[in-house]
């Protein structure tokens, strides 16, 4: 029997190289972290909002996404709305964020930082 | 008289009539009332900071900051850099840095703080504790007025 080539698993979060790099400049910054962890809260007009903490030690269920040497870690309760979200960092004069691209998103909030996502029983539905 | 720009989002708006009695009652205030109202805006120190950063870099340049309808609560700030300076602008100053609003927009700002927070997921220009304000949106960029 010949054995399987081994798939990498597909990371549950991926990184642009701006969002890289600030999160490196981040944590350096702070002794004693070893990453950011992202979350959701239930807040703002549309439902959910992002946060992002420093973290210095990995939780029990936390899901940990390493890229190109930083640590992300995602919270248990974010996991299922953040699968499979780009996180972008974008920076010009008047501000500086990061951005989630998130594909499960159905709407957001015009300053683009509460949405929604589509419960199990939708998706059923909709069959996607 | 009613300014055009103001008034056209309210169109949608279910306080519509309010918002146009209001808006007529701050545009023939507004001429009498100009220089008071833009004393009446802070800047936190933070804001001149980053303010300061900013213009070292292009001399002339100044944070314009305007009102306008949108956003999820009827009206939301909406914050830009620019060079050019009209008649109808008030100006903002603090420690060197200037701030640029124009006649409208200046009656939603009396009284209120602007600032430049800085968190882990963003940093940016702010108004806070608008007295004008009622309630906002989660982000701080929309409000609603209080009638």
């Amino acid at each position: 029997v010949t054995r399987r080539k081994p798939v990498p698993p597909r990371a549950a979060l991926t990184l642009t190289p701006a969002a890289v790099q600030r999160i490196q400049s981040l944590v350096s910054q702070k002794p004693g972290t070893i990453g950011l962890k992202i979350g959701v809260k239930q807040r703002g007009c549309n439902g959910l909002s992002y946060t992002l903490d420093y973290v210095k030690e990995r939780g029990k269920f936390d899901e940990v996404v390493e890229q190109d040497g930083v640590t992300v870690l995602m919270d248990k309760k974010a996991q299922l709305t953040l699968l499979g979200t780009e996180m972008d960092f974008k920076e010009d004069k008047l501000s500086s964020e990061f951005i989630f691209n998130n594909p499960n998103i159905i709407g957001v909030c015009g300053c683009g930082e509460s949405f929604n996502v589509f419960t199990p029983e939708e998706k059923k539905k909709s069959g996607s | 008289q009613v300014n055009q720009k103001l008034l056209n989002p309210c169109s949608q708006c279910c306080r519509q009539r309010a918002c146009i009695l209001l808006t007529r009652q701050f545009s023939s205030e507004a001429n009498s009332e100009v220089k008071i109202a833009a004393d009446s805006v802070n800047i936190t120190n933070r804001c001149v900071e980053r303010l300061k950063k900013i213009t070292a870099d292009e001399k002339g340049l100044f944070l314009r900051i305007s009102v306008e309808g949108g956003g999820c609560s009827g009206f939301q700030y909406k914050f830009e850099l620019d060079k050019n300076m009209t008649e109808e602008d008030v100006v903002i100053e603090k420690d060197g840095v200037k701030i640029i609003t124009d006649t409208d927009s200046v009656e939603f700002l009396k009284n209120s703080t602007v600032d430049f927070t800085e968190e882990l997921i963003r940093s940016s220009f702010q108004v806070v504790n608008n007295p004008n304000a009622e309630q906002g949106c989660s982000c701080g960029a929309s409000f609603s007025l209080k009638l």
